[in-house]
Parts: C-alpha cells; sequence; structure tokens
C-alpha cells in the first residue's frame, strides 16, 4: 500500500511518500504505526484522544474516510492513503 | 454614514464632466456595496442589450463598507459592468490597497461612462480629480503603468490600470492592481481600454466612521481570533498559498487534466503549493487589512524563465499546469508573471491554451495556424510562447485572448471549449465533484468557483463534509454558498475569511461598523437578492435555462484515470431541486413571489 | 528593564492592520494618514516595511523643542513623550527627526509620533504576522538570533 503526505504533514514525517509491505487491517492501525515511527508531531495530527483529529482530512483511493468508516475503515493491499492537514484556497 | 462615506463619484468621459452624488442609504443598506450595490447601479443604469465595449456600457468600481476598516481580511473591492465575454452582469473581485484608498477618498462607488477621445487617466486626490492626458502610459506594462502613473501623480498613489491586453479589447483583459491583484475575469479590463482608460491614480486622506467603536473593535477581535484558530485562515495558507489545492483535487481525482480530458494528473506535486514554498517562495505577502496572508511572492531563478513577482495561485497553476499537461512549476510561475504585466485572465487564458493544444491534437487546427508552434499536451515552451502572444494579441495569440468559446467555435467545435456560458470553468472536475458543477452552470457568471464554493464541504472538510460524488442535498448547499457569497462580495470581506467565520460574525461586524442592525437572516437574503438581481439581468441578455448547463463532456465522458475514474456530473439530479429551492419557476425564472420578497 | 517596540521587516506581510489598530486607537475611526506607523511597501518588490518612533535616548526632537514638551518620559521607561498642553506645534520636532517618525497632522492640529498606547501598542496586537513586537529590551532580537541559531542545530543534527 501507498501513503502520501501533503504539506505540514510532510515536515513531520520528512518524506512525501511511503510504501508500506504488509497492509494493515484498518485506518486505526495504520495511523498508530505510522505515529510510532514518526512520533508525536504526527501522532498529534491524526489522533485527538482515541478518535481522528476532526483537522485532519484521510483519503482512502481518493473517498474522504469520514464518510467511509473513519478509523474503523478496512485497508486492502493495493490501497492508496492520503493524509492531508486541512487545506484551502480558490 | 458609517462605514459607508456618503458619496459616489461620476465621471464622464465623453464629456470630461465630473459630478458627485450622494449614497442612497436605503441602497447601501439593501445592497451593501461592491458586487451588489455596483449591480444595482448597472441594472438601474445600462441597457442589458448595449454593446458591452460601447461607449454606453459602465464600469463601476466599488468598494464595500468593510473596506478601509480593520474587519480582517475585508478590504476587497469589485469592478462592476456589462461582461463583454459573455454579456453578465459581471463583477470582478479585487484585493491589494485600491478599494480602501477609494474609501479614505471618500468614495461608495466610482462610476465610469462614456468614452475618452484618446487615452486617459483618471487622478482622484481626496475632491480632486482630473482626467489627464495619458498618451505617453498607453502601450505600457501594468508594473511599468504603475510606476509612470504614479511618477506623474503621489509615489504612494494606489493605481488600478490595464496592460497592452486591455488596450487591445481582449475579451480575457482583465484590471491589475498593486501591480500584482486582478479583477481578473469576464473581460472587465477590456471596457476600461474601450473608454480608452488606461489607469485610475487615488490618493486618499479622509477616514472610515465606526458607529459603535466598542462594539465593532469586540466584534472584530472575535472574528480574528476565529480565522486564526482555524488551520487555513491561521496558518495554511500563509505557509502554502492557495496552490496546496493540487495536490488534494489530484488525490480525490478532480484536477481537470488536458482540457478536462480526464481527472487526473500523476506530476501534479510538482506544480503545487508544496514545491512553490520550496523552490519559488519569497515571502508571504498579505492585502489590506488581511491576517491570512495567502499572497505568494516568487521569484524564478531558471533562465528559461527567470522573473519576479507574485503568484501562481491555484488557478493559474491548474491553467497553466495539468489542464495543459505540464508539470514545470517554473514555466507555470513564468506564464503568471506575463499574465499580470499585461493584464489578462490566467484562468480563461490557461484553459483556453489547453483548448488550443486538444484542438491540434485532434488535428482541427495545425502548425499553420499557430505560427508554426506545436501547439500539443505537455509542450512546455509552447504553453509559454502562446502565453506571451496572447497577452500582446499577436498572431494566434490574438484569437486565444478572445477566450476558448469563440477560439473553439471559429474552428467548428463549440465541445471542445470547457466553459459555461462563454466563460472558462476553473479548477475543480464536476465529474469527481458534484455540486461545483451545478455552481458552474447555475452561476451568473458563467464558469466561476469563488461564487458558490461547494468544494470547501465537498472537499476540504471545512466545518462539514458531504460525499463529492453524490447529488443528494447538492441544490442546498449550492444556494447558501451563492447566497452567504453574494451578501459577503458586497460587503468588501474576503471570501477566505470564511475559513474561520460565517454569516453571524460578519453580520455582527457590519451592525456595529454602519450602525444598521443585521440578523444573519437579514444578511443572508441581501445574497440572495444580489444573486437573483444578476439573474433578471442574464434573462434580459437573452440567457435561458438552456445555458445552465454543462459541456457535453462532463456529463458524458467518464473521468478516464484516477480516484473518481468512471465518474460524469449528474446534473439533470441537481438543477430542478435548486430551481424549485430558489422560489424559480420550472425554467429558473424567478417567480413574482420570490422578486417581491426580495424587494426586486 | 525597559519595552521595546521592536520592527521585524522581514515578517511583514504589507497587510497595514497596524496603521488601522493606530488610528482606531487615537481617534476611535479608520485614517492611515493619521496612524503613528505608517508601512510603505515597494510592489516590484513585494516587500512591507512598518516605521515609527524608535523613542531615541538622546532624541534630536527633544533637543530642539523650545518648550520641552517633547520629552524623556519620567514615569515610563524608553518612551519620548509629547505634552500636548505646552506645545506650540513649531514643528521644529518633525524637522529634527532624521527617520520622519514625527509628524505635524493639520487636521487634529497634532504632533504625530509613537506614543506605544499606554504601554500596549494596538499595532502589537493587531499585527498577524509577529512584524511588530512589544518586548523586554534583553529580548528583543531574540525570535531573529534564534531563527539563525536553529539552522546550525538542524546541520548538527544531520551530520551526528
Amino acid at each position: 500500500m501507498t501513503v502520501k503526505y501533503f504539506a505540514t504533514i510532510r515536515t513531520y514525517t520528512g518524506e512525501a511518500v511511503r510504501r508500506i509491505d504488509d497492509a494493515p487491517a484498518d485506518l486505526r492501525e495504520l495511523l498508530a504505526t505510522l505515529a510510532g515511527r514518526y512520533g508525536t508531531s504526527f501522532r498529534r495530527a491524526v489522533f485527538t484522544g482515541d478518535d481522528l483529529n476532526p483537522e485532519i482530512i484521510i483519503l482512502v483511493n481518493g473517498r474522504n474516510v469520514l464518510y467511509l468508516q473513519r478509523l474503523d475503515t478496512p485497508l486492502a493491499a493495493d490501497d492508496e492513503v492520503s493524509i492531508f492537514p486541512m487545506v484551502a484556497g480558490g | 454614514m458609517f462605514g459607508w462615506t456618503g458619496t459616489i463619484l461620476r465621471v464622464d468621459l465623453t464629456k470630461g464632466t465630473i459630478t458627485r452624488e450622494a449614497t442612497d442609504p436605503k441602497l447601501a443598506r439593501d445592497y451593501l456595496g461592491a458586487r451588489g450595490l455596483g449591480g444595482h447601479i448597472l441594472r438601474s443604469e445600462v441597457d442589458p442589450k448595449t454593446d458591452s465595449l460601447g461607449p454606453d456600457n459602465k464600469l463601476v468600481f466599488a468598494p464595500g463598507p468593510f473596506t478601509g476598516t480593520f474587519a480582517p481580511s475585508a478590504g476587497r473591492f469589485n469592478v462592476v459592468t456589462k461582461g463583454p465575454l459573455n454579456g453578465v452582469l459581471a463583477a470582478s473581485n479585487s484585493g491589494g490597497s485600491f478599494g480602501p484608498e477609494l474609501k479614505y477618498a471618500g468614495y461608495d462607488a466610482l462610476i465610469i461612462e462614456g468614452k475618452a477621445a484618446k487615452p486617459v487617466y483618471l487622478w482622484i486626490k481626496d475632491d480632486q480629480i482630473e482626467i489627464r492626458d495619458a498618451a505617453a502610459i498607453w502601450g505600457h506594462n501594468t508594473l511599468d503603468t504603475t510606476d509612470l502613473v504614479r511618477a506623474e501623480t503621489d509615489e504612494d498613489a494606489k493605481v488600478s490600470c490595464i496592460g497592452p491586453a486591455g488596450e487591445h479589447q481582449a475579451l480575457l483583459a482583465c484590471i491589475m492592481n498593486e501591480m500584482h491583484r486582478a479583477a481578473g475575469r469576464t473581460g472587465v479590463g477590456a471596457v476600461m481600454g474601450s473608454k480608452n482608460l488606461k489607469a485610475i491614480a487615488v490618493s486618499g486622506s479622509g477616514a472610515v466612521k465606526v458607529a459603535d467603536p466598542e462594539r465593532f473593535k469586540a466584534a472584530v477581535m472575535k472574528a480574528r481570533k476565529l480565522i486564526q484558530a482555524h488551520p487555513v485562515g491561521g496558518a495554511g495558507l500563509k505557509a502554502y498559498g492557495t496552490d496546496v489545492l493540487v495536490n488534494i483535487l489530484n488525490q480525490v481525482g478532480a484536477l481537470p487534466t488536458r482540457n478536462y480530458q480526464d481527472g487526473y494528473f500523476p506530476t501534479a506535486d510538482k506544480t503545487g503549493g508544496e514545491s512553490l514554498a520550496a523552490k519559488q517562495l519569497v515571502r508571504p505577502k498579505g492585502c489590506f487589512s488581511c491576517i491570512i496572508s495567502c499572497g505568494r511572492v516568487t521569484k524564478v531563478d531558471n533562465p528559461a524563465y527567470a522573473g519576479y513577482g507574485e503568484g501562481p495561485e491555484y488557478e493559474s497553476a491548474w491553467g497553466f499546469g495539468s489542464d495543459c499537461g505540464i508539470d514545470d512549476l517554473d514555466a507555470i510561475t513564468k506564464a503568471n508573471f506575463l499574465c499580470n504585466e499585461y493584464g489578462i485572465d490566467t484562468i480563461s487564458l490557461g484553459s483556453t491554451i489547453a483548448c488550443a493544444m486538444e484542438l491540434f491534437e485532434r488535428g482541427f487546427i495545425t502548425a499553420k495556424d499557430t505560427d508554426g508552434v506545436q501547439l500539443t499536451f505537455g509542450n512546455t515552451a509552447a504553453m509559454v510562447e502562446m502565453t506571451r502572444k496572447a497577452c500582446t494579441s499577436e498572431g494566434f495569440g490574438a484569437k486565444l485572448a478572445q477566450g476558448s468559446y469563440r477560439l473553439a467555435e471559429g474552428y467548428g467545435h463549440p465541445e471542445l471549449s470547457m466553459t459555461c456560458k462563454k466563460q472558462e470553468m476553473p479548477a475543480y472536475d464536476p465529474r469527481g465533484v458534484q455540486g461545483i458543477g451545478l455552481n458552474y452552470a447555475t452561476n451568473n457568471r458563467g464558469g466561476d468557483h469563488v461564487r458558490g464554493y461547494t468544494i470547501a464541504i465537498e472537499v476540504l472538510q471545512n466545518g462539514a463534509v458531504m460525499d463529492p460524488h453524490v447529488t443528494e442535498g447538492k441544490a442546498g448547499l449550492d444556494i447558501t454558498f451563492q447566497n452567504l457569497t453574494g451578501a459577503l462580495d458586497s460587503s468588501g470581506a474576503c471570501l477566505f475569511s470564511t475559513f474561520g467565520i460565517g454569516g453571524a460574525e460578519l453580520a455582527e461586524m457590519l451592525s456595529a461598523l454602519t450602525g444598521v442592525e443585521y440578523t444573519l437572516d437579514e444578511f443572508m437574503l441581501i445574497g440572495e437578492r444580489i444573486w437573483n438581481q444578476e439573474k433578471l439581468w442574464n434573462l434580459k441578455v437573452g440567457y435561458t435555462k438552456a445555458d445552465d448547463t454543462l459541456p457535453v463532456r462532463l456529463l458524458k465522458d467518464p473521468i478516464k484515470t484516477g480516484p473518481s475514474k468512471g465518474e460524469v456530473n449528474h446534473l439533470d439530479q441537481m438543477l430542478p431541486e435548486y430551481y424549485k429551492m430558489r422560489g424559480w419557476d420550472e425554467d429558473g425564472v424567478p417567480t413574482k413571489a420570490k422578486l417581491k420578497e426580495l424587494a426586486l | 528593564m525597559a519595552k521595546v517596540l521592536m520592527i521585524h521587516p522581514d515578517k511583514c506581510t504589507g497587510c497595514h492592520n497596524c496603521e488601522l489598530a493606530c488610528s482606531f486607537e487615537h481617534e476611535g475611526q479608520f485614517r492611515p494618514a493619521a496612524s503613528r506607523v505608517q508601512a510603505y511597501t515597494w510592489e516590484r518588490e513585494g516587500m512591507t516595511v512598518p516605521m515609527m518612533c524608535q523613542q531615541c535616548d538622546d532624541a534630536a526632537c527633544v533637543k530642539v523643542c523650545p518648550t520641552g514638551a517633547m520629552h524623556r518620559s519620567a514615569t515610563r521607561a524608553n518612551l519620548v513623550d509629547w505634552n500636548e498642553q505646552v506645545c506650540i506645534r513649531c514643528k521644529m520636532c518633525t524637522v529634527a527627526c532624521p527617520f520622519g517618525n514625527a509628524r505635524y497632522d493639520a487636521a487634529s492640529s497634532s504632533i504625530f509620533k509613537c506614543d506605544t498606547c499606554q504601554g500596549a501598542p494596538e499595532c502589537v496586537t493587531f499585527c498577524p504576522s509577529g512584524a511588530l513586537e512589544f518586548v523586554d529590551d534583553e529580548q528583543q532580537v531574540r525570535s531573529r538570533k534564534k531563527a539563525y541559531a536553529a539552522k546550525f542545530r538542524e546541520a548538527f543534527q544531520e551530520v551526528s
């Protein structure tokens, strides 16, 4: 699976892309693993307590997880996960 | 008056007369200013059938009541006129410092009428107004024009001007102020050129007064806190600019690519805000009273495209980027600099070049038509050269400067023009985002995103989330955004303040400033009134329900690759509900009852 | 220890909130011409620099003032104060200040120069970018010095 990072998230991870061989079962597991790898600033960006940080945007194959199953969104080996801070423009 | 200055300035360039009139307090109360008040002036004084490039069209520069105060990010003004690109009641919004200076000079609106016999510029210093000869300035780009005009007026005068594109009356010509800010769309620059008006210089030493200073300051402090606490208004836009949107639109599969032939561009990241910040950003920039600072001061070192200026915004990075199949940010930024210098709309020009590229690749035009240039998607040098030629209306560029609709139609393929009501759609593919498609189709000025920016909810998760792939609820969403923006645009506030605050905060600040009490509902009603006022104009011009549509490509041809692969826009599932919820009949005509409710 | 109104031009975005805050605080309306701080923009470079009275220890305006209207404040540290009562509006201070930070305003018949708003400068409150800072004199360059020191921290982190 591929995880892509954007905007300020890249400053927490130090990279724009990470490929993962063993796909975690769901988004919660993926984010926990990544937080373990990247540390506190990443963890704080994606989690608020046990739930998703409301200021993070996460897409699985282009679909916002908020209308999939949030942290329980199941993941498959060939999925692409994109992680954005809230961004905007015109 | 408070907030408003109480005076409107009228300049007749044919007769050379200058008159002052009192701002009607009732009109100010009901239309606020800027887009709304300017629109009312047009509707009252100009026949919708008028030739937009003729002397009977009028050109209105109007700030709003907030403009010139420290309401956060609220220093905007509108240029309102009959738009030459498509005949609509055009209102083009700009930031910078020009709007506030008009207020300090003492004016709620500047109405330009008629046509000067030869090139002139206007010099407004408080209540001293002069129409001056512009022979020595005509022909210069917008940066040099600004310096030349200042040398003859005041070195700190705020200058709004056209470049060569406006002088040529190109339908995509825009009006620039403070060198890098644009009243960009619908060809407002061509109107200014048609009047032989090269520039307006303003210097104001007066004041904008406040009805209830304590209440206003409290409301402003609260609004500032909300905007600063919001991740977008508080930090995101300052760090990355609007160009940060490239990647998220691409990742949802709705980044229009190669003239909307697709919705996903694999190398888009090279053109996004992250790349811009790393490679080109000199510093962030803010318009007057802005606390967000989304502006980008940028520099390109690559000798092929070297330059220094501001931008690109997301739309410009898209237009010259993925829409043309190009991922070279240096070239994109160079094209943006050229458009600023020559005064031409980046959104429409980028999309028009993309249209030309498709015409070329399909063999409908050849190198004979394009001055020998291989105008194919991804040909970076060709894109920059065509931008340059469009800026000067030279060779094939003269056709490009008239927009993609006339270009494509001229070669027998209007279906390849990605426009609504002849104005190019911006950087969101309606096949991947249903609600923005409804906004494009129903938008009073044609292809436009800012007036009904459903992207905030459909993609950007700003306060709420709606699935971009569904049509349910989108009619209501569009109407809410269109109405709120109608009022916001008329108040002088910047759209980006809504990353943080909403109609309630705007209404409270407006009430404290003007001394007129506005509830949230009244504020939204004003927005609805302004939307309907523009609709009435369009009906008189001859726009019908048939024009509330999208290019066939977006209704029938699914996106080919990426996360929105297989999607089309289902406009027919949204439009009838939209008309109904707006209180219009099945043909999209406002009913008498609705017009009465809005006092139109 | 005294407070200094420090300018960081590298952070200025050209928004003019400082001018608006200053004029509003002093007059209750928005008249940037009345602001004691002026932010000058060079559009080609996209650069803006705010300027206001630097409260000179050895102030030219104090030296030339015939009435003592311009004087070092006895009660507040690091402030050149203006006594409206004894000022004769001779405007010698505006001639003397090498920075142009004192000016005569005809509309209000006053000398305009920064008074730090009784020790809580409004321009600092309203600046969204940290380009203006009201800070203890010990810390007035801390942010700038430290930003450069941080570059060494980055460099050493990479190596070791």
